[in-house]
């Protein structure tokens, strides 16, 4: 099994003052596959995910992600392993256009580094280039070309989730976080959403998704997984989820 | 979908519309230079004076030209908030006095010490100097921000804040480095003239020298932070952690443009050095010199390198002018003292009484013309504003009045000080009406 899976949490915990915030928590997930994470407000969904994505430090435990271990790394360089993540709360960079905010999300950019700027001139023209052409052909898969020079803090906030995930297909990571993806979004261009996640799903990249749209979560995962009071509860394919008593008990209600 | 003509607006160039920005602030400029220039004449100096003195004033505004371009680039691009200018500023003066002064022993007259002496005298070629400065600067910033970067950004300004006082105290005090409170003098300028007109010829050319180097700097920092590396600088200033959730080592990126921004200001404290002939631990390098700066990148307009110029060349012009009308305004006020006075309270009274009067009249005249013109004045608040200033106007006259009676010459006295206040009202109507800057920050349309 722990060979199989691209991400392996095991026995991860976090606390902020007084509140266990994530107890003991494990849990994998497996390639290709399109994992569900559910769970009432305040059971450190969220705070897992950043866990994982290096943005907290875990008290005690280990992750491991494509036969790495990667707990105690820096955001920037578990991003440079092929995991990145998208927020609840949209993080856009506000005063850069929505065109900057996806070249800025490639991964290997000559013109970042300050030395290339003088030293490789030709290789930092073209690298821009290609990202740049590379961010229209994105922003015409998330439907935001028209928005491309328009600066982010004027998107609305469906447009700044698209935003979001738009920025993660630059870094073309095998594995994404997703915190509640549809969330605000409306329901048609939701379920676009959802459909490109299942097309770049079948070219073979895996998607670990918090959402509270049940829908959402027994149509298009293939796995849920529970979280309660920083714990996983259960776990299983959606229907067997959703049947699931202590499931029904903590979170989606009789 | 509703996106398709904001694209098309993309698309079209930038319609052809004067840069209305640019030729505000360039007005103001010259405004300031002519306006010391007319004062110079009305108190009777000669013309080279009158050269001479805004050769001074376009020396000193360039050096803060380049010290609000190191901290547009720290703070203006990358969100890091420098409170101690002041001290990167001092390191870069006395490393430049310290490296191309020649020996200067300590003198004692009569067992009396009169002169501490101070490291070095080293004597080296000015280029020299100026490296060295940038260097001693560059590395300072980078060793604060080590350990500050790593926190809140309001621990880099508690961080930097105490540096540069620290260093102020140093300087005054760490007599047989820095000359202690005398300083260092005898730098030596870069050409060295002897004839009668050498304060002329010297201004001319420290300011041809300056103008190259700020030309230079505004190309190479334009080109830097308009590049990949200066986009990563300003998404660290929007949101690091999402920067560093996108693959950015974001440490990386503040230290070198805060280092960056101190070899700037260590630059920019050469050619103080050299521009003045001698340094000492003086109000050239307290704390008022860090706030001058950050006002001139807030009027300027901050992630705009051609603001940070024209910030320092009108806040300083201000400091300068104010100077400038010190000798003058007290000749001035006498003569003309009591038609000023007059007509301020003429001109308030009519205007305060006028404007009531208009206000009254439109909301007891609901149907008319006149009320639909009235009311759209007073959607725009200009009544109000109009009353209030009009009033002030009034009140100013007759503090003239008063001043005159009580405290014959204290408005000459005070103006040097009164340019604070004014600079301070400046930015509080600034911040209101355009919080940007005068050159705002520019969107950068990808192609």
């Amino acid at each position: 099994m722990a060979s199989e899976s691209i991400l392996r949490v095991s026995a991860v915990e976090k606390a902020f003052g007084g509140i266990q915030a994530v107890d003991r928590c494990s849990l994998t997930v497996l390639p290709r596959s399109i994992t569900g994470l559910i769970g009432p407000n305040g059971a450190g969904k969220s705070t897992l995910f950043n866990i994982i994505a290096g943005l907290y430090r875990p008290d005690g435990g280990e992750i491991w992600f494509d036969g790495m271990r990667i707990d105690g790394l820096p955001p920037y360089e578990i991003v440079h392993l092929g995991l990145t993540k998208t927020w609840q709360i949209p993080h856009e960079l506000r005063n850069l256009t929505v065109l900057e905010n996806l070249v800025l999300a490639a991964k290997d950019n000559a013109g970042e580094r300050l030395l290339n700027l003088f030293f490789r001139p030709l290789e930092v023209k073209r690298d821009e280039k290609q990202w740049r052409a590379r961010a229209r052909e994105v922003l015409k898969l998330t439907q935001l070309e028209g928005l491309a020079n328009e600066h982010a803090r004027t998107l609305s906030g469906g447009q700044k989730k698209l935003l979001e995930l738009s920025r993660v297909l630059m870094s073309d990571p095998t594995l994404v976080l997703l915190d509640e993806p549809v969330a605000g979004v409306n329901p048609a261009l939701a379920g676009s959403l959802m459909d490109l996640i299942e097309k770049l799903r079948q070219n073979g990249r895996t998607f670990f998704l918090i959402e509270h749209d049940m829908n959402v979560v027994m149509n298009r995962c293939d796995w849920v997984i529970v979280m309660h009071q920083g714990r996983r509860i259960a776990e299983g394919r959606p229907e067997a989820v959703k049947a699931d008593p202590t499931v029904i008990e903590s979170y989606l209600g009789g | 979908m509703a996106s398709t003509p904001s694209s098309e607006v993309a698309k079209q160039p930038a319609a052809h519309k004067l840069p209305w920005s640019e030729i505000i602030a360039f007005a103001a400029i010259a405004a300031i230079v002519v306006a010391g220039v007319l004062a110079g004449v009305l108190a009777g100096a000669s013309p080279q004076g009158i050269l001479t003195n805004v050769g001074f004033y376009a020396s000193i505004a360039i050096i803060f030209a380049i010290l609000a371009l190191g901290f547009n680039l720290q703070w203006g691009y990358t969100g890091l908030f420098n409170a101690g200018i002041a001290g990167f500023y001092l390191i870069g003066a006395y490393t430049m006095a310290i490296a191309i002064t020649a020996p200067s022993p300590p003198i004692v007259i009569g067992g009396i010490p009169v002169y501490p002496g101070h490291l070095g005298g080293y004597s080296l070629p000015l280029a020299v100097g100026v490296v060295l400065a940038m260097l001693a600067s560059g590395i300072a910033a980078a060793v604060i921000a080590l350990p500050a970067l790593r926190l809140r950004a309001d621990y880099l300004a508690i961080a930097t804040l105490a540096f540069a006082s620290i260093l102020q105290i140093f300087a005054n005090n760490l007599q047989s480095v820095t000359g202690g409170s005398i300083g260092i003098t005898g730098i030596p300028k870069p050409v060295e003239f002897q004839s009668a007109d050498a304060p002329f010829l010297n201004a001319a050319t420290i300011v041809g020298i300056g103008s190259l180097v700020l030309l230079f700097l505004l190309l190479l920092l334009q080109f830097m932070a308009e590049s990949p590396w200066g986009r990563v600088l300003r998404a660290v200033r929007e949101d690091e952690e999402a920067t560093m959730a996108l693959g950015k080592n974001t440490f990386n990126y503040k230290l070198q443009a805060f280092a960056l921004g101190g070899a700037l200001m260590g630059l920019a404290g050469a050619l103080f050095a050299v521009t003045l002939g001698y340094v000492s631990p003086s109000s050239s390098f307290a704390p008022a010199v860090t706030f001058s700066v950050w006002v001139m990148v807030i009027v300027g307009g901050s992630g705009n390198n051609r603001g940070a110029i024209v910030g320092g060349f009108l806040i300083y012009g201000l400091e300068w002018l104010s100077v400038q009308l010190k000798d003058y305004v007290p000749i001035a006020l006498a003569a003309g003292f009591v038609t000023i006075r007059g007509l301020l309270i003429v001109v308030g009274f009519i205007a305060s009484i006028s404007a009531v009067v208009l206000v009254l009249l439109s909301r007891h005249r609901p149907t008319s013309a006149w009320h639909r013109v009235m009311q759209r004045i007073q959607e725009r608040g200009l009544a109000r504003n109009g009353v209030i200033g009009a009033i002030a106007l009034y009140g100013l006259g007759w503090v003239f009045v008063l001043l005159e009676q009580y405290a014959p010459g204290a408005i000459g006295d005070t103006i040097f000080y009164i340019r604070l206040m004014f600079i301070g009202v400046l930015l509080i109507l600034l911040i209101i009406y355009r919080p940007e800057g005068i050159l705002r920050e520019q969107k950068r349309v990808l192609r």
